[in-house]
């Protein structure tokens, strides 16, 4: 199962589905990169609001992610977590450090924007 | 005994009087012991039960007659029907009292009845007047009895006054323990209370931590917590713990857990109130804090998060029309 | 008390299968929508470790009685490799990426009952239980 991803402006939507296959994240994460680099995006939030559950691998592959992402230059932010996955999470000792985080897409995009802003225009 | 009338509901669920409160066979003998009551005692009370039974009768009726002549007592057995129910137990339980064996099972009887009486409202003041008056009734009987022989009825008077005060300790015991479980049972309620999470401004919301917190009522807290951020769009959480007094470590722990919740859901806690008492276990304990802010006092903590928002407040000069 | 549900875990679908089939059971039982992601949570976390470092195992899952309490019973077995520091595996560190990142001390955290045997050459079994409340 591909999940799409969604562009709006310079700014990549990605959406992970609960369903999805390690093969399937690992595809997400190839795309998302390429995508990055082809329009050079300077953002790109990752929606886990379809995740039922976020265990210890699938945090890990969040993070290596959002940590790939940021070293091609852009900003990533996770959004979507449940209460319910973000209280078994905190209990697994899963924290996501070193990742932004938001409500959800909404919030994800007035963030970057707003980020953006602050830094003024992109350059290139 | 009457069911329907005689239970009292306690959120939804029906308990027998006594459950919970019986007396052992020590205590009892402690008791016994410290009243002093001895076989010689039992023996005369049981001497006197034909002279009990004899005038039973008509020492419940002017009991009663005398209950009903006071407006404060007369309330209570308004009905006929529970008037004559009361007589007959007055009746057995006055009969009792001169029948010997005074074991548990005459104890746990007694508790059950000054149960009853604690239940229907009855004032202890009142319930003990009943004792006055069985005391003097039975003394005057006494007296007529054995008017060739004052010493011995003097000695089973006294007899009867030292089983007319086991009973009433017993009596007052079950009006303390009534107290003592609904205080139980209110601070249970005060315990499962929902902490409020108060939306204070768009994207805020403060949580107020009133009391004692246990493992509990943090998880509870979490979750309630997590739940408001989500349907209140918040992106600053104030935490006020002026209220708390201690913090041990696994509540600290829950703590440092919901601001790492939080976050995850992309709002920022400020825990706000923190008593240098409290600061000191927060150090001592090494309880890293690192993403949360702290402040002292609440309302620090309530301009902190307005800034973190983009709010600014301002006061308009007084006198004037508008408030801040 | 219904059947034993047994899951075959090999891939990671299979983890996938294993805690929407205990959701499934839990379900009728007085779980919180809370408690029922944390069960979910902790077979997810046992099912990889079989996946990762058993390659294949299996997650039975069963409903439980104890006095008037009902619960979710869930046992993962594998014949993999076994766990040579079971001390260490279970060393409540906060974070999985200490500890020998087996996840264990986190999926205990999250169930009510939870114990482990393991010998090393035969396998694992990890039993778990959560009661409703």
């Amino acid at each position: 199962m591909r999940a799409p991803i969604l562009k709006q402006g310079r700014i990549l939507i990605a959406s992970v589905q609960g369903s999805m296959t390690d093969a399937d994240l690992l595809q997400l994460r190839d795309e998302l990169v390429a995508s990055v680099r082809r329009h050079r995006s300077t953002g790109v939030i990752i929606d886990v609001t379809q995740l039922d559950v976020m265990d210890s691998y699938a945090a890990r592959m969040l993070r290596g992610i959002a940590q790939m992402i940021k070293l091609l230059g852009a900003e990533s932010i996770i959004v979507g977590i449940q209460p319910d996955v973000a209280f078994a999470m905190v209990q697994l000792g899963l924290t996501l450090q070193d990742t932004t985080t938001a409500l959800d897409l909404e919030e994800g995009l007035t963030l970057l924007q707003s980020n953006e802003e602050q830094q003024g225009p992109a350059n290139g | 005994m009457p069911q329907d009338d005689g239970q009292k509901a306690t959120s939804g669920t029906l308990r027998p009087f006594t459950e919970g409160m019986e007396i052992s066979q020590q205590e009892l003998q402690e008791r016994k012991q410290f009243l002093e009551i001895a076989d010689e005692d039992v023996k005369r009370l049981t001497a006197i039960n034909d002279l009990a039974r004899r005038y039973a009768d008509s020492v419940i009726e002017d009991f009663y007659t005398h209950l009903l002549s006071f407006d404060q007592t007369r309330a209570f057995f308004n009905d006929p029907q529970v008037l004559q129910r009361v007589k007959n137990m007055q009746k057995e339980y006055f009969l009792r009292l001169t029948q010997g064996n005074y074991d548990i099972a005459y104890s746990q009887n007694r508790l059950k009845i000054g149960a009853i009486h604690e239940h229907i409202g009855l004032p202890i003041k009142s319930y003990l007047g009943m004792y006055n008056f069985y005391l003097r009734a039975v003394a005057a009987r006494l007296t007529e009895a054995y008017q060739k022989d004052p010493k011995q009825a003097w000695a089973a008077f006294l007899s009867l006054m030292k089983l007319t005060f086991l009973d009433m300790g017993l009596a007052i015991d079950t009006y303390i323990y009534s107290r003592e479980r609904t205080i139980r049972d209110q601070q249970e309620a005060i315990q499962e209370l929902p902490t409020p999470v108060l939306p204070l401004r768009e994207g805020l919301l403060i949580v107020p931590i009133i009391g004692l917190i246990d493992s509990h009522r943090a998880r509870q807290l979490t979750e309630q917590l997590l739940t408001s951020i989500r349907a209140n769009r918040a992106k600053v959480v104030v935490i006020d713990i002026t209220g708390v007094q201690s913090l041990d470590s696994k509540v600290a722990n829950h703590m440092v857990q919901t601001v790492e919740a939080a976050r995850l859901m992309g709002a920022q806690v400020i825990v706000a109130g923190v008593s240098p008492e409290i600061a000191q276990t927060m150090v001592t304990l090494g309880i890293d804090l690192g993403r949360v802010a702290t402040v002292g006092d609440l309302q620090s903590g309530i301009e902190r998060a307005e800034q973190l928002l983009g709010y600014t407040v301002t006061r308009h000069r007084v006198g004037a029309a508008a408030k801040s | 008390m219904a059947d034993e549900i047994v899951v075959l875990i090999k891939t990671d679908a299979d983890v996938v299968q294993a805690r929407q089939r205990a959701r499934a059971l839990a379900e009728p039982l007085r779980f919180s929508s809370s408690e029922l992601t944390l069960i979910a949570t902790a077979i997810s976390e046992v099912a990889r470790n079989i996946v990762s470092y058993a390659g294949h195992g299996e997650i039975r899952l069963r409903l439980t009685q104890k006095g008037s309490r009902r619960g979710i019973l869930v046992i993962a077995k594998d014949d993999g490799p076994g766990i040579p520091d079971i001390q260490r595996a279970l060393e409540d560190g906060y974070s999985t990426s200490r500890g020998l990142g087996l996840g264990l001390p986190g999926s205990r955290r999250l169930m009510d009952e939870f114990e482990l045997v393991s010998s090393v050459g035969k396998g694992t079994q990890v039993t778990m239980v959560k009661w409703a409340r």
